[in-house]
């Protein structure tokens, strides 16, 4: 019996360091080697900000990754240090801040809406410290706290411009004459129906009698349940589809270039972020994080933190906007741009709002 | 409506969706019937998952791949063999540690090896084995897309999960090893009496559900995705350990239940295209297959008794 428990221990013990070890290294790809230090003539600052990534993680192609940029942006141009902590579960989000707040990093980015309570509950903990919450809403929102919202809706909009007109179209071969397009979503939470319902409303907007069929996961990270669900809806006649649903869009991309529809990608310009998907990437619709993360750095720098707001950044602020077409520039008919840049004006204009629900 | 739910793609998605699962679920049953537990098997379709794809990523060959994987997933059961069997500790605690273990290694290697975390770059992945043409035959062209849309139109993973389910139910009931290895499980003193090592047979048996984990992985990355992401496994490993038990134990019970979970999750898949006309909230039928394994293990199927001497360490006297 004792030696059995000795053992129990020694492999727990060794088992533990292990593991222990993995999150230490996982977080060094930060201190990325300065061998070109940009010379610039930026004052430097003392400013420590500091990021913690959603469950996702760094790597993600989507809001984690576009974050990150906005703080190495901020290193280089305004001379910040940072920092960045994964969370690799949900019970990692008050820990990671914590430490943060304590190693004296402000201001501190939580990112993600699933963070939105954790921020909410730690915020008045750490009073000297500023945070930022990517996709939270506070209300009322703590004096140290700037939540930083976009209007999916809107870019989701003009994808469902291109979609609506695409899928009438025969510009490529994947195009059918169905006039179905199809929309996957990460989870059915309100965040995603704002992208859900942009594209539908924009799709109707130039092409009443489409059929939008919407999809969900459940979650962000199935791959294979993603891939799935674009053979549901390309079994469907779907010829362009919309994802809004973190690494489960990946294989969604896979069902299009494997069974032959269009992709249209979210948050990052996912021609650029995911390799070989150029036969099928249409667009994407981009979500600026990385703009409004460095903004709230400089104007943290700046010494004018917007403490205690909700910043929406929309069409016209630049948060949300389309990507370049890419493989497809010279293919989309010149009608599809014109619409595109029409709708840009009537939303900028105020002449159409674009609903948040579907 | 029932017409455009009930398609050949409906079935055709199940079996692709089963295949992971069940390959899990077997390795589960044999290394369960040998009197281990191992709740391990989503920390080793992970590693799978990933070494299938840096091989394949290496040297261009996927069928390189899928011996990769099914190798890394046998070395880390080797972790699990020796801590459940020679050490003698918990085997839901080994079982946990392995889990979290997968997921620390195969996230901080990626990093390692390509520079960024996340995804991998795309391997491409494995066509399907035949490519029949569709009939318009009237009738039996109908009879025939069916079959064909059905049961010809997969990757040659998902053929091998129905062979090895087959060929471990038949080793299990009708050999030799199968005798020992059910005795291992329920009686281990008395196979140790008859001369037949208790350590070596409880080894091979977690082996081998090493191996399968990892060829479930290899499924999951080579054939249906095409690259490897963190995490990608997302609680299979853990559906396949109740497809086990709902299959009692066997082989091709196991993936008969994988079969009816693939089912549910492509089901819920179609409802969902056609909720505007039931008008049902979407998070209904993504509970499906779970609400269906709560309600199968709830006792619906009659009571699963498993091995009596499972999860517990021999101690020779």
């Amino acid at each position: 019996m004792n030696r059995k428990w000795r053992s129990t221990i020694a492999v727990l013990l060794a088992l533990t360091l292990l593991v222990a070890f993995v999150p230490g290294c996982a977080s060094d790809d930060t201190e990325e080697p300065t061998t070109e230090e940009p010379v610039t003539e930026e004052p430097k600052t003392d400013i420590k900000a500091a990021m913690v990534t959603d469950v996702g993680g760094l790597g993600d192609k989507s809001f984690n990754d576009l974050s990150y940029e906005g703080l190495q942006r901020a290193e280089q141009e305004l001379g910040v240090e940072i920092e960045v902590l994964e969370s690799r579960e949900i019970t990692d989000y008050e820990s990671n801040i914590d430490q943060l707040a304590t190693a004296g990093y402000n201001p501190i980015f939580a990112v993600g809406f699933l963070m939105t309570d954790t921020v909410a509950k730690v915020a008045p903990m750490y009073p000297d410290t500023n945070f930022g919450g990517v996709d939270e809403f506070f209300d009322p929102v703590p004096s140290n706290v700037v939540g930083l919202n976009f209007k999916e809706q809107e870019g989701s909009y003009l994808a469902g411009v291109v979609a609506g007109l695409a899928t009438l179209d025969s510009f490529d071969s994947k195009l059918n004459s169905d006039n179905t397009i199809g929309f996957v979503g990460g989870m059915d939470i309100p965040l995603i129906q704002k992208f859900e319902a942009g594209f539908i409303a924009g799709a109707k907007s130039v092409n009443p009698d489409v059929k939008v069929i919407s999809l969900y996961a459940g979650n962000f990270t199935d791959i294979a349940k993603g891939k799935e669900l674009g053979y549901s809806l390309i079994e469907q006649k779907a010829d362009v589809i919309y994802a809004a649903a973190g690494a489960v869009g990946l294989g969604t991309i896979e069902a299009c270039k494997d069974k032959g529809a269009l992709f249209i990608g979210v948050d990052a310009d996912q021609y650029l972020t995911v390799p070989d998907s150029g036969d099928v990437m249409l667009t994407s619709m981009m979500k600026r994080v990385d703009n409004a993360v460095y903004e709230t750095i400089k104007a943290m720098v700046d010494g004018s933190f917007p403490g205690g707001q909700i910043q929406v950044f929309g069409l016209a602020e630049g948060g949300v906007d389309l990507a370049p077409y890419h493989d497809f520039e010279t293919k989309v008919p010149q009608a599809i741009k014109d619409a595109v840049e029409s709708a840009r004006t009537d939303i900028i204009s105020g002449a159409v709002t674009v609903p948040e629900a579907p | 409506m029932l017409g455009d739910i009930i398609t050949p793609d409906l079935f055709a998605s199940a079996l692709r969706m089963a295949t992971p699962l069940a390959l899990a679920a077997i390795g589960g049953t044999i290394c369960e019937r040998s009197g281990v537990v191992n709740i391990a098997l989503e920390g080793m379709m992970l590693v799978g998952a990933f070494f299938g794809t840096v091989i394949t990523l290496a040297t261009g060959n996927a069928w390189l791949g899928i011996i990769a994987a099914v190798v890394s997933g046998v070395a880390v059961s080797a972790i699990h063999a020796f801590a459940s069997i020679n050490l003698r500790s918990d085997q839901v605690v080994s079982g946990t540690a392995i889990n979290i273990l997968a997921l620390g290694v195969t996230g901080f290697m990626m990093e390692r090896l390509y520079g960024h975390p996340g995804t991998t770059d795309p391997t491409g992945t494995l066509g399907p084995v035949f490519k029949f043409a569709m009939s318009d035959d009237g009738f039996f062209g109908t009879i025939w897309n069916w079959i064909n849309g059905i049961f010809l139109s997969h990757t040659p993973i998902v053929y091998m999960a129905i062979i090895i389910a087959i060929v471990a139910q038949w080793a299990m009931f009708r050999t030799r090893w199968g005798l020992h290895l059910r005795a291992l499980g329920e009686h281990p003193r008395a196979v140790d009496t008859v001369g037949v090592s208790v350590i070596r047979g409880r080894w091979i048996a977690v082996l081998m559900s090493g191996g399968l984990a990892g060829l479930a992985g290899a499924n999951l990355t080579l054939e249906q995705v095409g690259s490897f992401t963190e995490n990608m496994t997302n609680g299979r490993g853990f559906i396949a350990l109740a497809a086990n038990i709902f299959g009692h134990w066997t082989p091709v019970g196991s993936y008969l239940a994988s079969l009816l979970f693939g089912f549910a999750d492509a089901l819920q898949i179609k409802l969902q295209i056609f909720r505007g006309e039931i008008n049902i909230p979407p998070q209904f039928f993504l509970m499906l297959p779970y609400v269906l394994t709560v309600v199968v293990l709830a006792g619906v199927i009659g009571r699963a008794v498993g091995p009596a001497a499972v999860g517990k360490p021999y101690e020779k006297e």
